[in-house]
């Protein structure tokens, strides 16, 4: 373990003390208040719509509607409405999509005047027949028009229905929703033609290409502040209507605009985890080798965007086997577009998966973990490709040892704490590990310190406290004295944060930088005469001065090179990005959730009395704020198993459940006894550091895990999420 | 003056409304009509709403962190957006503006309470404590060392609802078993995930001793 | 939200008077209910009388009974001493409900007057006959995991969300109110009403009242009391059931006994056939499933509330047992 391995989070100090600025709270001079107010019908059109009220109440500035917009110049030259990425058009017309889609942007100078003309709006609208119901809408099923939209097959197509052990069922998740406690927000604000926007986006770059797009303007003009983020969860991956009001707003008043949603908003304006109907069908031989697998996802999108997501992507992979299928449909209702929840579409697929894989080895009266161990797979045969590295049996080891495996019993029911039913089970997650081309500054200070500068944000895992620990191990120069500038436009592009890849992205120009920035500071120490006839070899760079190897007292402090060189700084800027070599081998994380819950089967009640997680993500660069993200990772993917479900009443096309005391997400006291457990070996491909991700997999795997429980202790096997205790206390054996 | 405030005290905004609508549109008219220029100059530097702000709200003396604050704010002003778009003391956060998540905790009177549930015109004279209220300088509070010690958060969001909530939570006597401190912390949602370590956080400061 | 005047009420007395004179006015005490009302625009009041000032937050002992000011803080009544030791059940209900938080803030009188949880009540783009009366029940037909199995009408399905009140309907408590007339005196399993065709109305307080305390007469359930409240999380949820048992045991013999339920009803839910089934009986897990049987008999599910049959039973003789081991 290196000596940064184990730092404190560097934002720490911001974040327990409030000076850690989030979107909506930088301080604007002049800045004006703003809100949405939505519309209540789920699809048809706006026959006419009352704004006189608000914009007569005091202290209003604006209200705009589809009927007063200056529309942004690139409304017009948008393409295929179906191509992903494009966001609603706000205020475009009077056509309704979704229910509480934006119709208005209401203006006032404070808060509480702006709050209460937003309710004086009144719409009268032309209702259309919606459908916000999956299930009933099958017959709108598609493929999506791209190349990963095809089917899969590998061997015999659904070749698991020749096996001797044959299990097809189907698993369903309902819609789940991010849920940040940071409501999305923005300050938005012109300059000429130029917009600079405080908002939560998990991709600087990204915001600035979007934006750019819909005002019709580069995206170097774009200015975008990201630099505190309170959580994500993937929402942040695109660019929504709120961002596009607020702009709107404030070019129109020529005022800096400030708008936060409601919580209520956050349920229907900024995406959502689709619900997505999956069949899985399993075959083996008697001995348990699985011989078929095919897994096809049926998913919700809107009917403007089409969204889908890796639901069917790791049957491909992840187990061995000859002959194996794999389809993704989508199914367009009136709802807003979804977008990437945490794990994704991994987490989704994992959850039929590995519940299918449970009831097999049941089926076929094996240990779980033995039928998956029969059945590692030792190369990736999707790609036909070897694993750069996979340590996914000492994770199952690792796991098994701290939760007592040997405690469990197959036969479900056999094994009680009082009145409690115990059970125990396990899922296994995997995500790729992709590696985006990123630029970083590193730049040393005659003071020793060392500024280390890119756009990438972080939204909560710990990019900083990453960028830190390797700028410091690299350079020598302690983690105190790094600073780290991040989650702005202007700094050298960094990538989107999402998909488990920014510590391989950034940590690895992180890397390359500072070795760069190291060099020149031998190379140029080595100009000065103290080092007369040394190489580069010679010599190192440790605390802030340039020592010979053989002989200590042999010397330059940084202060007198830069003096010597009438230097202020010394600096490298460097993109990084992913070698050929890399693209020789198959690099996955690995995560394998184990959960011991106690059932009260009367009650209902499931204790997860203790959740281990184990991960193989190559090198784990900052010990800290990496288990802080699994344990992070098991709680959403807690509440996915248990309680997280977007209820809609399909009669209105409203979701019922919109707030926070009734959408539930798991609070302290759900949580009993956690532990993680990392592998922690390098990988010898994936980046400079062995690095190989962790935010997505850290969640995937849990649900399944404590559905695999539930039925250990109660032999119900519940496949539609979530675990409610409606679907224990009725059927379960007691 | 003071005869005319008893009066207009009981404006409701629909009557705001109407009253702004009139003289604006008394001052359009009466700028056609070349009528007195004092009602048109009301209109067009909105003195009216100047005259509505000053009718509209009650005087608030408060303490926040120490510092006296003798403010006018209008009635149904909450204690959070007092302290977050007036005082600009931000460290508060709004999660969910129902009191269904605890990023608004503060403490009121030494007792933790939902700043978004509060009307800040029922905080008269009363003594507000927030997280930007319990360090200074570099000089941390023992539960904000606590927190960056053992890791309890991520994003950050949540953290000072949690601060003020781990601090309350031992002063109140809850924080005796890993159980009873997870049950009392149950009103401080943390999406990120960190309740492992936030309770870790309060056993170390509980179990440290120092005065909090 | 709507602006609104708000004035210190100095006593019960000119809080009454000051409320009688307006139109639209309200009380206000720990807003915890009232503010969130109001910033969803369910509830408008023109003027709030701030009733904080007043003498209204004791906890008496007195003989034969305990007087609980209406404003004594959920929490400060939750951790009372001698609350506590005479009344474990309302202490138990207390803590169960909220956060700490809320309870802070939460008073007594105000969590009796606490509206529902109802998605439909709060969601102000739904049809809800309490929330705009004549609008229609959404939970009727829709989504209706929340709602009530007994007592319900055609024109509304929604539970009580108070614990505090579950208890207090086990303990016999009495509310005492100040009026434009006086003041009088209502008993708890009456101050709450069932929907019927008017249910804007939860309670049979006038709109100008106020309520200025509760008593609870004295009882022999200190011991064997217990309340089980069973909800979607761990915690910081309200009650899909939740169970008040209170037992009055001679040795094994079941002397007196209370039970109530919560989560089911528009009003907290006294099970008087259960109790007469079982005073003077033996404890046993088999009369207590019995009478669990009895209780639920009259119960109707609406669909998605079905499974609250099968809990409710399961709780009331869940809760029966552990009050009957204490």
């Amino acid at each position: 373990m290196s000596k940064t391995s184990n730092i404190n989070r560097v934002d720490g100090f911001a974040k327990v003390t409030g000076a850690a600025t989030y979107s909506a709270e930088y301080k604007t001079a002049g800045v004006v208040y703003a809100c949405l107010v939505g519309s209540t019908i789920a699809k048809g059109r706006i026959k006419s719509i009352d704004t006189k009220k608000a914009e007569w109440a005091p202290g209003v500035l604006s209200v705009i509607t589809h009927l007063n917009v200056d529309k942004p110049a690139g409304y017009k030259d948008a393409k295929d409405p179906h191509n992903f990425g494009q966001p609603l058009q706000i205020f475009k017309d009077d056509s309704i999509v979704y229910y509480d889609q934006p119709i208005a942007l209401v203006i006032a100078d404070t808060f509480e005047r702006m709050q209460y003309a937003a309710s004086l709006i009144k719409a009268e609208y032309i209702k259309e027949e919606h459908q916000t119901d999956l299930n009933k809408a099958k017959d709108k099923e598609r493929k999506v028009d791209t190349k990963k939209g095809d089917d899969y097959h590998r061997g015999v197509v659904d070749g698991y229905k020749n096996a001797a052990i044959v299990l097809e069922e189907d698993y369903t998740i309902p819609t789940e929703v991010h849920n940040p406690m940071e409501l999305a927000n923005i300050i938005a604000k012109w300059d000429g033609n130029k917009p600079t926007l405080y908002t939560k986006s998990q991709g600087v770059e990204g915001t600035r290409r979007s934006i750019g797009k819909v005002f019709g303007i580069a995206p170097e003009d774009v200015s975008v502040n990201s630099e505190y983020l309170g959580g994500a969860f993937g929402m942040g991956l695109h660019t929504w209507p709120y961002e596009i009001a607020a702009l709107i707003g404030s070019k129109k008043l020529g005022k800096p605009v400030k708008l936060v949603l409601h919580r209520e908003q956050m349920f229907t304006n900024v995406g959502y985890r689709p619900y997505t109907i999956q069949k899985i069908g399993l075959g083996a031989t008697k001995e348990g080798k699985i011989v078929g697998l095919t897994h096809e996802a049926v998913a919700q999108t809107s009917s403007y965007e089409d969204f889908m997501e890796g639901t069917v992507n790791m049957s491909r992979f992840l187990y061995n086997c000859e002959n194996v299928t794999t389809r993704y449909r989508i199914v367009p209702i009136d709802i807003c577009t979804p977008i990437w929840m945490r794990g994704p579409g991994e987490a989704t697929g994992s959850f039929a998966l590995e519940s299918a894989m449970d009831e097999l080895a049941y089926k076929l009266n094996m240990d779980p973990i033995e039928f998956r161990k029969l059945n590692y797979a030792e190369k990736d045969q999707e790609q036909n490709k070897p694993w750069s590295s996979k340590y996914l049996l000492e994770c199952y080891e690792g796991g098994m040892e701290r939760i007592g495996w040997e405690n469990r019993k197959n036969e479900p029911g056999a094994v009680r704490e009082g009145e409690w039913l115990v059970g125990y089970g396990m899922g296994t997650g995997t995500f790729g590990c992709y590696r985006s081309p990123t630029s970083v500054k590193a730049k040393l200070l005659a003071n020793g310190n060392l500024v280390l500068q890119c756009s990438v944000n972080d939204m909560g895992p710990g990019t900083a406290t990453m960028m830190t620990a390797i700028g410091a191990e690299v350079t020598g120069v302690s983690s105190d004295n790094v600073i780290i500038e991040m989650g702005k436009s202007g700094l050298p592009k960094g990538p989107t944060q999402g998909g488990s890849a920014t510590t391989s992205s950034v940590g690895s120009a992180v890397n390359d930088s500072c070795q760069l920035l190291v060099k020149k500071v031998i190379d140029l120490a080595l100009l000065n005469p103290v080092f007369k006839n040394s190489k580069a070899a010679d010599v190192s760079f440790v605390d802030g001065n340039v020592i010979s190897n053989k002989d200590t007292a042999k010397r330059i402090s940084l202060v007198s090179l830069f003096e010597a060189n009438k230097l202020q700084e010394l600096e490298v800027e460097n993109q990084s990005k992913a070698d050929e070599e890399a693209k020789k081998y198959s690099i996955y994380s690995y995560s394998v959730h184990f959960v011991k819950v106690l059932v009260n089967p009367k009650l209902g009640k499931i204790r997860l009395a203790h959740v281990v997680s184990c991960a193989d993500i190559g090198t784990v660069i900052s010990q800290k704020t990496s288990a802080g993200q699994m344990f992070g990772g098991a709680v959403g993917g807690i509440g996915m198993g248990l309680m997280e479900v977007l209820e809609i009443d399909h009669r209105f096309g409203r979701p019922i459940n919109n707030n926070f005391a009734d959408y539930h997400v798991p609070v302290n006291a759900d949580i009993e006894k956690q532990e993680v457990f990392f592998v922690n070996k390098k990988d010898p491909i994936s980046n400079p550091m062995g690095t190989k991700g962790l935010g997505e997999t850290a969640l995937v795997g849990m649900a399944p895990a404590i559905a695999n429980a539930v039925f250990n202790a109660t032999g119900k096997r519940v496949r539609d999420l979530p675990i409610t205790l409606d679907k224990i206390i009725e059927t379960a054996k007691v | 003056m003071a005869s005319k405030k008893t009066n207009e005290n009981k404006v409701t905004p629909e009557d705001a409304n109407s009253r702004r609508d009139f003289i604006k549109k008394s001052g359009l008219f009466t700028a056609l009509a070349l009528a007195p220029p004092s009602l048109v100059m009301a209109s067009e530097n909105k003195w009216d709403e100047k005259i509505a702000e000053y009718l509209e709200t009650v005087p608030l003396s408060i303490e926040v962190n120490g510092a006296k604050h003798n403010l006018n704010i209008e009635p149904r002003t909450t204690l959070l957006d007092l302290l977050r778009e007036q005082l600009q003391l931000t460290g508060t956060k709004k999660g969910c503006d129902h009191g269904q998540c605890g990023a608004c905790t503060v403490h009121v009177d030494g007792i933790r309470i939902l700043s978004c549930l509060s009307l800040a015109s029922m905080q008269q004279n009363a003594k507000v404590v927030t997280i930007e209220g319990l360090s200074s300088g570099k000089k941390l509070h023992p539960m904000q060392e606590a927190f960056i010690k053992n890791d309890g958060f991520q994003c950050g969001y949540c953290t000072p609802g949690q601060i003020m909530s781990g601090i309350a939570c031992i002063k109140e006597g809850h924080a005796n078993s890993r159980e009873e401190i997870s049950e009392y912390m149950s009103g401080n949602i943390c999406r990120c995930g960190a309740y492992h370590n936030i309770v870790d956080a309060i056993i170390e400061v509980k179990e440290g001793g120092k005065l909090i | 939200m709507k602006n609104f005047q708000i004035i210190k009420a100095l006593s019960a007395n000119s809080a009454v008077t000051s409320l009688s004179k307006e139109a639209d006015a309200k009380f206000i005490a720990g807003g915890t209910n009232l503010v969130d009302l109001m910033k969803k625009n369910i509830t408008a009041p023109d003027k709030l009388v701030d009733i904080n000032g007043l003498d209204l937050k004791k906890i008496e002992f007195l003989k034969g009974k305990t007087v609980i000011g209406a404003l004594a803080k959920n929490s400060d009544v939750a951790s009372d001493k001698e609350i506590k030791e005479h009344f474990p059940l309302l202490s138990l209900a207390l803590a169960a409900g909220a956060s700490q938080q809320i309870r802070n803030m939460a008073t007594v009188g105000g969590n009796m007057l606490q509206r529902t949880r109802c998605s439909y009540f709060y969601n102000t783009d739904m049809p809800c006959n309490k929330r705009v009366p004549k609008s229609g029940c959404g939970a009727i037909g829709g989504s209706n995991r929340m709602s009530a199995v007994f007592g319900a009408s055609e024109s509304c399905i929604a539970v009580h969300p108070s614990d505090m009140c579950v208890a207090l309907a086990a303990l016999d408590a009495v509310v005492t109110v100040e009026g434009p007339k006086g003041s009088r005196k209502i008993d708890f399993k009456d101050f709450h009403r069932l929907p019927g065709n008017t249910p804007e109305k939860d309670t049979v307080l006038d709109p100008k009242e106020l309520i200025t305390s509760v008593e609870i007469p004295e009882n022999n359930f200190a011991k064997n009391s217990h309340y089980l409240k069973i909800r979607d999380r761990t915690s910081y949820a309200f009650a899909l059931v939740s169970v008040a048992a209170a037992l009055d045991l001679k040795g094994k013999k079941i002397n007196d006994v209370r039970l109530a339920m919560g989560g089911v009803a528009h009003k907290p839910w006294r099970l008087t056939e259960a109790e007469k089934f079982l005073k003077g009986k033996e404890v046993s897990e088999t009369v207590f499933k019995q009478a669990a049987d009895l209780a639920m008999k009259e119960a109707v599910g609406y669909g998605d509330n079905n499974f609250k049959l099968t809990l409710g039973k399961n709780a009331i003789a869940e809760a029966l047992t552990i009050a009957a081991s204490k």
